[in-house]
């Protein structure tokens, strides 16, 4: 360097010293190659003190005054054709400033010892070019200085532009700064780091970059410039200047535009946010390079999205403390991506650096490890991986809007769908940490039994206003909508009833039931976060939430059925609530059977008490637990006007403690269950012990009567049969194929159930389908036609006492007369008086005439009752329901009543099935009864007259 | 206490079939002879105090009176190992110890003069009993004491009890072999009217089926008494498992029998067991332990050849059940019974009566846990079928035999109730004929019109028991 420095003073004073011409063109020759040579190893040495322009201006101008030369012109010429043949092969702008600095420094250093001023300066045409130019590179020189200090001032700023992205996530500056808008933020950092901006100033007082960009475009202008003039290069070397701002703006727009920051050329569209380019400086940029901003800019479009969707304060954002987490990872991708983006900053900075220290000529050494200068095109390949991430990130983010929770997350899994391996990536990452909350309110719950959940996020929610007593069936429930799409309806039951259960057993039970070895468990699902939503649910966690599930639910499941005895209850309801217990039925209504003929109004249930105790006393209940004895009990409803005992006395199974939060939904069940069965039982009772045994005793006692009363007594007896066929077939059906075959099924499933619920569920489904073929709340008629059969019942045994009375008066009548006719023989009177036997034959004719009556109202009752049957038959023919369907063909199982109304030998064609769909049940089907049924009541009434005519 | 019965035993055959009842009755509830409760049965859920009371802790005591006029039966008994099992107070044995000569007349004479003494025990114990649901009689028809003694307890029994049910197992003399109680169509057919008039109903376990069965179902060349008695206990204990067991549904007798029984008179029942094994081919006859379904059950209890009363072909094929009760013990599926009776419908298996509904009832009933049976499952069917009148018909026929020669009348004639005329025999002949008439008259469609065409003989019937008086009152 040394050398070279000197080599260019020795030419320089030889330039001075022989001032020849041809001398001093070798020279200046000379000069440039070394300045060449010299500027090519130290680049750093030399201290930048004007443009290149500038340097060539004022070197001119000190060529043109300081020697005189013969051909002053001719110097300045064969200069610049020098120059520009050197400068030619520096490609770098840098460089080419660091030339001409160098040969201006040389000149001037002896700027004293030329006599300038006496130099003439020729007009010509060639020279005006030149003032014209000098005048245009002044003005372009104050631009530039202007715009170079413009952009050395909004240099700093940039450079803290970054800074404060970064920082802004350090929580001392997110604090403070969050609800400040941008601009107030900027001026206060930039107030804030003038310092640092004073000392980049002060460092890098000529930090311009300028990429090659713009070289085609410049040599193209330069090759036209020197093919016309003598002295285009200036022209050439003023718009290199001047383009050589412009791509150096470009650039760092381009930076500025990663992180949101509007530039020179880039401006922020009010309206929709995305960058367009400044309307006024664009003209200044070339075609590709606008495209190019474009497309760059396009990233900081994404990153004000996402750092819009990260910012709580905008609104625009997910929710909760999900969407929290969610943010915060936003947040940290931003800063990831700043982080990049401050790279990329700082190998521009260190390149302007080392082109600096290049130009002051020092540190050779370190030419070598220059770093690669930034240009657009590096932009656009480097901004392809953070602009796909950043435009994913928004995608997500947008689509996360204003959810949370398990909404939240199902969005987000969607995206695990896309198949992008990054997008997959990306998501799952976003997943992961949204997930984080989630899963802590999981293990809390199935671990604790506690929810906590400020934002209505989990998918398990408790009902504040739901008492302990409904625990287990209302307290807690799923919130579906905030069940993320990777957790099945299924887990999500499980989880469910783990954290209930947990609940039930510190609530209900009064009992720490703690999961064993809770600590690893919690662990193992705080820490698989990401096994939440894997595909298959075969993790880790997923076995650990199974674990959990079963633990718990066999504690419970193992409380209820040991201590607590469940399934003893829930044989003890069957027994005495859905009369399985049929002795201890049987001698309860035996026992109360004066009570239930009774005005309601007149029971007391203390009375029935002592019966009940006594009934089970005596009856094969007294082998049942003392426990579930106690549970039963006998109530007297608040009798209605018109009621007897049988409607207002029924059973009830007390339930309480644990057993009752369990069992409490059930209860209504049970109770409209008793009604019907009860009622059977009632029926039961009536045809049997009252009208069957009644028939078979009178038979005996009033055999002799038999001529007058055997057609009736036959169609009593007949008519009892079939009802009694009715009711036997009516409660075989519904206490065994119903109750019985679903009784089966029941304790099937309870001795594979592997939780509690399993039982209720079996135990609800149980009584589900009891209540469907007891016909409890049916929307058919089947209901009402069972009632009518069940009046009739009740009609034919007030019937038949009156009957029996009518009898038993005749009865009592012949015999007082046979006695008086013994007495008479006895006391010699011989005979009755005419009066006597005038009466009697009044009595009988009474006597006859009411056995006609009699018949009528039998024949009625008959009649109604045989409809009754019919309409249910038809009914349980016509049912969609298959066990109804069979039960009809049980209950018609000689074909009797078949014969009898041909609606029902009907094959269920579909036209018939139609039919009785159509029009609705009851009406369509009761309008066809009609049609048919006035025959079977003609045939009846038929019978009648003829009946009665013989008895007459 | 819960719907006790009162069972009778009277005459040698029924002393014996009770015997053996009780036996059975023993060993399924665990009780040992000496009527101490077995260790190992104390945790039952079985009901015993229907057949038995409860003397202490675990002592039981059979509801039941034993009553003969002879003494070797009872005897036997009471040198039983079960001798202690009974009341003794309840075991009444005639002072002279003569028996009834297998004379029905003088069977009845004696339940009459012996009836005070009688009926102190039965009243003690209908006494003893919370609600007394009714009296179970076991007896033959043909003797004298059962069929005489029993003829003359049931119509008493009626009178007094109005209100509770008489249920009678009688056993109708095997028709196969020629007796040697030459009288027996005649005590039959007088026990038969009383089974007609005073019974409620009236097991008939008919000796000819029981001795067929033997021969023919168990390979028993002369069947002894104890074997065809065993077949008689496991019938009766078959038949009263649900009141013993109880579950849902025929938890009483009343529920038992009223779904059989539509008319009064129409209350004789036949019974069918299957699979028929006996103790001795149990042992060595492996094929038996076989899968049995319900449908296999049912349809085997609808053969004839399983049926406990022999009816005799049915030429013209017009009888018809008019009900059935099948009792299924063991293992069922209660799913099962529902899709049996529907291939029994399908199939026909059963004809059934054309003027009511009726269908085959079913009761599954839990059997003593203390008693191994070799099946799966067993059935019985107790069954109201028209086609019993035959047996009616052939006691009929006997008896006209002998009453058209009039054979052998001249020991009835000593009995208080011939001493005037005969007219009771032919009474009863005509109430019986009328059984059968209605019998057969239920196998038609106009079984209701039935009591109109009835009456007329009926009237005459009363008319005769009651106009002489009354008319002869009235002519003075």
């Amino acid at each position: 360097m040394e050398r070279i420095g000197l080599e260019i003073k020795g030419f320089v004073a030889k330039l001075q010293e022989g001032a020849q011409p041809q001398d001093s063109q070798k020279s200046l020759d000379q000069i440039v190659k070394l300045a060449v040579k010299y500027i090519a190893q130290w680049p750093n040495k030399i201290r930048l003190q004007e443009g290149e322009e500038v340097c060539l201006q004022l070197i001119t101008n000190k060529l043109k005054s300081n020697w005189k030369w013969e051909d002053r012109n001719n110097a300045v010429a064969v200069f610049h054709e020098l120059y520009s043949i050197a400068s030619s092969e520096i490609t770098d702008q840098r460089q080419r400033d660091l030339l001409s600095n160098l040969i201006l420094f040389s000149l001037e250093t002896d700027a004293q010892y030329c006599p300038w001023n006496d130099v003439e300066v020729p007009v010509s045409h060639p020279v005006q070019h030149a003032k014209f130019s000098i005048g245009r590179s002044s003005s372009s020189t104050n631009s530039s200085s202007k715009l170079i200090g413009n952009s050395s001032s909004q240099n700093g700023n940039r450079m803290v532009g970054p800074m404060d992205a970064y920082s802004y996530d350090s929580p001392q500056t997110s604090l403070g700064l969050d609800n400040e808008s941008t601009s107030d933020h900027r001026t206060e950092l930039n107030t804030e780091s003038d310092v640092d901006g004073v000392f980049d100033l002060n460092k890098y007082p000529m930090q311009i970059v300028g990429p090659t960009t713009g070289r085609s475009y410049d040599s193209s202008q330069t090759n036209v410039g020197l093919g016309n003039y003598p002295i285009p290069s200036y022209t050439v070397e003023l718009s290199r200047q001047k383009n050589f701002d412009n791509v150096h703006d470009v650039v760092q727009n381009a930076i500025y535009s990663f992180v949101g920051v509007q530039g020179k050329y880039l401006k922020k569209d009010v309206i929709t946010g995305r960058f367009k380019l400044d309307p006024i400086n664009k003209v200044s940029l070339t075609e590709p390079q606008c495209g190019m901003l474009m497309r760059l800019s396009q990233l900081g479009y994404y990153h004000d999205c996402v750092a819009k969707f990260s910012n709580i304060s905008t609104g625009y954002n997910a929710m909760g403390s999900m969407g929290q987490a969610f943010m915060s990872k936003l947040k940290l991708e931003l800063s990831e991506f700043h982080g990049k983006v401050a790279l990329l900053q700082d190998q521009l900075n260190e390149h302007r650096h080392l082109m600096l220290y290049y130009y002051k000529g020092d540190q050779r050494s370190s030419m070598n490890s220059q770093p690669k200068k930034l240009t657009l095109n590096k932009l656009l390949i480097w901004y392809m991986e953070p602009m796909y991430r950043m435009e994913w990130l928004t995608r997500i983010a947008n689509a996360c809007l204003m959810k949370k929770g398990g909404e939240l997350a199902s969005v987000l899994y969607d995206f695990l769908e896309i198949g992008n391996p990054l997008v997959d990536t990306l998501a799952s990452d976003l997943l992961t940490a949204c997930c984080g909350p989630l899963v802590r309110m999981i293990s809390k719950w199935m671990l604790e039994g506690g929810i906590d959940d400020g934002y209505g996020e989990f998918f398990v929610e408790s009902l504040a206003d739901v008492g302990v007593d409904r625990l287990w069936h209302d307290k807690f429930r799923l919130r579906l909508h905030m069940l993320p799409k990777f957790i099945t309806r299924e887990l999500a039951d499980k989880i469910l009833k783990t954290g209930k259960s947990i609940n039930f057993l510190r609530e209900v039970c009064k009992m720490e039931g703690a999961v064993k070895g809770r600590k690893e468990l919690k662990d193992v699902i705080d820490n698989h976060v990401s096994s939440i939503f894997s595909y298959v649910p075969d993790t880790q966690w997923h076995a650990v939430i199974e674990t959990c599930y079963s633990q718990t639910s066999k504690n419970v499941l193992d409380i209820m059925v040991g201590p607590h005895k469940l399934l003893d209850h829930l044989q003890g309801m069957r027994r005495y609530l859905l009369l399985g217990q049929g002795d201890f039925v049987g001698i309860f209504i035996e026992n109360i059977k004066d009570e239930l003929e009774k005005v309601g109004t007149d029971i007391y249930s203390h009375d029935l008490s002592a019966m009940l105790d006594a009934a089970l006393r005596c009856t094969n209940a007294q082998y049942d637990d003392a426990d579930i004895l106690n549970h039963l009990d006998v109530v007297v409803k608040t009798p209605y006007s018109g009621d007897c005992g049988w409607d207002v006395i029924s059973l009830q199974y007390t339930v309480r403690g644990p057993l009752a939060t369990m069992l409490e939904p059930a209860m209504p069940t049970y109770k409209s269950l008793f009604k019907p069965l009860w009622r059977i039982k009632h029926m039961e009772f009536v045809l049997s012990t009252k009208i069957w045994k009644l028939q078979m005793a009178n038979a005996k006692a009033l055999r002799s009567l038999s001529g007058e009363i055997s057609k009736i007594t036959y169609r009593l007896n007949l008519f009892t049969s079939e009802i009694m066929h009715f009711v036997h077939q009516m409660q075989y059906y519904v206490l065994f194929e119903v109750i019985e075959c679903n009784w089966v099924e029941l304790q099937k499933r309870m001795q594979q159930a592997t939780a509690l619920d399993d039982i209720l569920d079996a135990h609800s489904d149980f009584l589900h389908a009891i209540s469907v073929g007891c016909f409890v709340n049916t929307s058919t008629n089947m209901e009402s036609y069972l009632e009518v059969v069940y009046e009739n019942i009740i009609l034919l045994d007030n019937w038949q006492s009156n009957f029996y009375q009518i009898c038993f008066n005749e009865l009592a009548a012949r015999q007082l007369m046979a006695e008086a006719i013994a007495d008479s023989e006895q006391t010699g009177r011989y005979g009755l008086t005419t009066e006597q036997k005038m009466e009697r034959d009044e009595e009988l004719k009474i006597f006859e005439q009411r056995l006609v009556a009699s018949y009528r109202a039998l024949e009625i009752i008959a009649a109604s009752y045989g409809k009754a049957v019919g309409d249910f038959l038809l009914a349980l023919n016509s049912s969609n329901d298959p066990n109804l369907q069979l039960f009809g063909t049980r209950l018609d199982f000689n074909e009797y009543y078949k014969k009898r109304d041909t609606n029902l030998s009907k094959p269920l064609t579909f036209e018939h099935w139609r039919m009785s769909n159509v029009f609705g049940t009851s009406r369509s089907l009761s309008g066809v009864r009609h049609s048919i049924y006035p025959q079977a009541t003609n045939q009846i009434s038929a019978l009648v007259p003829g009946q009665i005519s013989s008895c007459d | 206490m819960p719907s006790e019965i009162i069972t009778l035993q009277l005459g040698q055959c029924g002393n014996q079939i009770g015997f053996e009842f009780w036996k059975r009755l023993c060993l399924e509830h665990g009780i040992s002879p000496s009527g101490v409760l077995e260790d190992f049965a104390t945790d039952g859920m079985d009901r015993k105090d229907v057949f038995f009371y409860q003397a202490d802790d675990d002592h039981y005591i059979p509801r039941a009176v034993l009553l003969d006029l002879e003494p070797r039966v009872i005897n036997t008994i009471m040198t039983s190992a079960y001798s202690k099992l009974y009341n003794p107070e309840n075991v009444y044995l005639s002072k002279h110890g003569g028996g009834a000569g297998n004379n029905w007349a003088s069977g009845y004479g004696q339940g009459d003069k012996l009836q005070e003494e009688i009926f102190d025990i039965i009243d003690r114990e209908a006494d003893g009993s919370d609600s007394l649901e009714g009296f179970v009689l076991c007896h033959s028809i043909a003797g004298g004491t059962g069929s005489g003694m029993g003829s003359f307890l049931m119509e008493r029994l009626a009178d007094r009890y109005p209100k509770k049910l008489i249920q009678t197992y009688s056993v109708f003399p095997n028709q196969d072999e020629i007796s040697d109680v030459v009288v027996q169509p005649y005590n039959s057919m007088l026990t038969l009217r009383r089974l007609t008039t005073a019974a409620d109903s009236v097991v008939v376990l008919d000796n000819t089926a029981l001795n067929r069965i033997a021969c023919d179902r168990l390979h028993i060349q002369n069947p002894t008494f104890t074997q065809i008695n065993t077949l008689v206990s496991t019938i009766m204990s078959v038949s009263t498992t649900t009141l013993r067991y109880p579950s849902y549904m025929n938890n009483n007798l009343i529920g038992l029998t009223a779904p059989l029984i539509p008319t009064p008179q129409l209350h004789f029942l036949m019974t069918g067991y299957t699979p028929l094994t006996s103790d001795s081919n149990l042992s060595n006859n492996a094929v038996n332990v076989r899968k049995t379904t319900v449908l296999d059950v049912m349809r085997r209890l609808l053969q004839p050849k399983n049926m406990m009363v022999s009816t005799g072909p049915d030429k013209s094929n017009h009888h018809c059940y008019i009900s059935i009760l099948n009792i299924i013990q063991g293992e069922v599926d209660p799913t099962q019974v529902h899709k049996s009776l529907q291939r029994i419908r399908e199939r026909k298996l059963a004809q059934f009566i054309p003027w009511g509904p009726t269908s085959i009832q079913v009761a599954l009933s839990r059997s003593s846990p203390y008693v191994q049976s070799s099946h799966r499952v067993s059935g019985l069917m107790l069954a109201n079928h028209t086609s019993i009148c035959s047996l009616f018909e052939r006691t009929l026929s006997q008896y006209d035999k002998l009453r058209k020669r009039g054979a052998f009348l001249d020991q009835f004639r000593r009995e208080d109730i011939f001493k005037d005329d005969l007219n009771e025999l032919d009474e009863s002949r005509e109430i019986v004929d009328g059984l059968v008439q209605e019998y057969e008259a239920a196998t038609r469609m106009n079984y209701l019109e039935f009591s109109a065409n009835k009456r007329d003989p009926k009237v005459d019937g009363d008319a005769r028991s009651e106009e002489p008086k009354s008319m002869n009152s009235v002519g003075f």
